[in-house]
């Protein structure tokens, strides 16, 4: 990694399929070290911008730079050596059906590092029980809750030791406990693997746990930016409907944003 | 060539009418190849996949391609053995049926076979695999699908095909030898007849036949799946188009490649 070359940027990034702009242009930069959230509304286009810092999407328009490349013009072949060092961890946990919980998170490291048997089953297991499994390891990936396959995506990425991991929603449908154990997870590998991390995500208190800095996209586009702190006192409307909505115990006290049902009032 | 042309139907729009989606089908076949004969020398042979490709493609193919040939032979000998003997040419049968096979009949039951039962699974599953992120999942893995999907597929039919084409032969004969003995003609002339009238090239012909058959079966499926997209709804359209593009083209190919092989002129 080279001084002040941020390990992800993206610049005036666009991205529209079928005549639909999802992105409209987006600048994010992450540096080494950090972990970035991204908030965001169902819809708001958070997927697709971690599909394009991945190069999974090809941008419509703008530049991605990925530790100091911009992968934006790049082919499907010159993109594929960079997602070694840049693992991703999928929505849905997109885990092979037809693999075993062992074969997936194998999967990468059998293919892309010369290490002997023993070694690879070593480096699975201590993955598993990174995110808690343990003995599930011969289960099909139909024989697993949704929480548990999500952890098991999640132990893929993680197997490569990647140094740049895109987590996309990594506590959705979790319990609280697991939830916390894979946000203490996220955190831990920040601090002793130097682990940068890019974690979407509509769970704030997830988000204001984990993150150093919060960025806050609404309809493809970001709308606010700073660490928790500054995230949690700002006077944006959106943004605090957002986190009042999310830490509200009661369902009277916030005012009403959407699902405009008779005559409520718009904030 | 970009190989991302294959699956990244994002990046092209849609094509408006029947001349663009040939065109654009044709081309994505193209590059499919292409890649697939790149990857192939350049990239690491994924074993473990080609080697359950071929017992799929091929092992779990013979019953059936043995069966539909066998009743096969035997229907076009009840036909030419009723018509024969009755004008004395009884030991015609076996030679007549055995130049069919080879030539014809083998190859084409052998590509029908195998594109109803594999065409159609290889598009169901890539087609799958790709609406469900596996795809993606590989790529992010920086496995190329190319590598790890395709090539196992279309090497696994390279090799298989012709094997089962020669499954398809034999069945053949054999459906058509038990028809002809019903007939009065003997094993004895029935093989004298294939002797005499059967030439060895009727045999690899119909052999290089099923290697391009092999070829538009794996690519065309495999390309199918790939671009499939829209949910369950648009697996079921890859697969019915993997299988109706591939019969189609195997037709077609089968006359320009029996006129390549075997006209006379
Ligand atoms: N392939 C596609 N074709 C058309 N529209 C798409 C496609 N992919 C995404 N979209 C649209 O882009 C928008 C953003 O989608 P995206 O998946 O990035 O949202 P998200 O922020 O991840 O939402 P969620 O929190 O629900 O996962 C949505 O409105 C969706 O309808
Ligand atoms: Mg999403």
């Amino acid at each position: 990694m080279k001084a002040g070359v941020p390990a992800l940027e993206t610049r005036q990034l666009v991205y529209a399929v079928d005549g639909k702009v999802i992105l409209k242009g987006i600048d994010l930069r992450v540096e080494y070290g950090e972990v970035v959230g991204i908030m965001g509304a169902s819809g708001s286009g958070k997927t697709t911008l971690l599909k394009c810092l991945c190069g999974l999407l090809k941008p419509t328009s703008g530049e991605v730079w990925v530790e100091g490349v911009n992968i934006a013009p790049l082919s499907e072949r010159e993109r594929m050596p960079l997602r070694l060092r840049l693992g991703i961890v999928f929505q849905d946990a997109a885990l092979f059906d037809y693999l075993t919980v062992y074969e997936n998170v194998a999967f990468g490291v059998e293919r892309h590092r010369k290490l002997s048997r023993e070694q690879v089953r070593q480096i699975v297991r201590e993955r598993l029980a990174w995110v808690g499994l343990e003995g599930v390891e011969h289960l099909y990936p139909s024989q697993l809750s949704g929480g548990m396959r999500k952890r098991v995506g999640l132990a893929r990425a993680l197997a490569m030791d990647p140094h740049i991991v895109l987590f996309d929603e990594p506590t959705s449908g979790l319990d609280p406990v697991n939830a916390y154990q894979v946000d203490r997870l996220i955190v831990r590998l920040n601090r002793e693997l130097n682990l940068t991390a890019v974690v979407v995500s509509h769970d704030v208190v997830s988000l204001m746990r984990t993150c150093s800095r919060i960025v806050m996209i609404e309809a493809g586009q970001i709308i606010a930016e700073g660490t928790p702190e500054t995230i949690r006192q700002l006077e944006h409307p959106q943004v605090r409907a957002f986190l009042r909505m999310a830490s509200s115990e009661t369902l009277d006290d916030v005012p009403w944003l959407g699902y405009n049902i008779g005559q409520e009032a718009q904030v | 060539m970009r190989e991302e042309l294959v699956w990244l139907d994002e990046e092209s729009p849609r094509a408006r009418n029947a001349v663009q989606a040939s065109l654009e089908f044709v081309g994505a076949l193209g590059v499919l190849l292409f890649a697939s004969i790149r990857g192939l020398f350049s990239g690491r042979l994924e074993w473990r996949e080609t080697l359950h490709q071929m017992a799929f493609i091929g092992a779990a193919s013979a019953p059936i391609v043995a069966l539909t040939s066998a009743f096969t032979g035997a229907v076009v000998t009840l036909y030419s053995a009723s018509l024969f003997v009755e004008v004395g040419g009884g030991n015609f049968v076996g030679g007549a049926l055995a130049v069919a096979m080879f030539r014809e009949l083998a190859p084409i039951l052998t590509g029908i076979m195998v594109t109803a039962r594999c065409g159609s699974a290889i598009a169901a599953q890539l087609g799958t695999m790709k609406i469900t992120e596996q795809i993606d999942a590989l790529r992010a893995l920086a496995v190329s699908p190319i590598q790890y999907l395709v090539i196992p597929r279309v090497l696994a039919s390279l090799v298989m095909f012709p094997m089962l084409g020669m499954i398809a032969n034999f069945a053949g004969i054999v459906g058509g030898w038990v028809v002809a003995d019903a007939f009065g003609i003997g094993l004895s002339s029935f093989l004298q007849s294939i002797r005499l009238l059967a030439e060895p090239f009727d045999l690899i012909g119909g052999l290089i036949k099923t290697l391009v058959f092999a070829l538009i079966v794996s690519l065309v499926s495999a390309q199918q799946g790939l671009a499939a997209r829209g949910g369950a709804v648009g697996v079921g359209r890859a697969t019915t188009r993997a299988v109706v593009l591939s019969m189609v083209l195997i037709f077609a190919a089968n006359y320009f490649l029996a006129d390549l092989l075997f006209a006379k002129r």
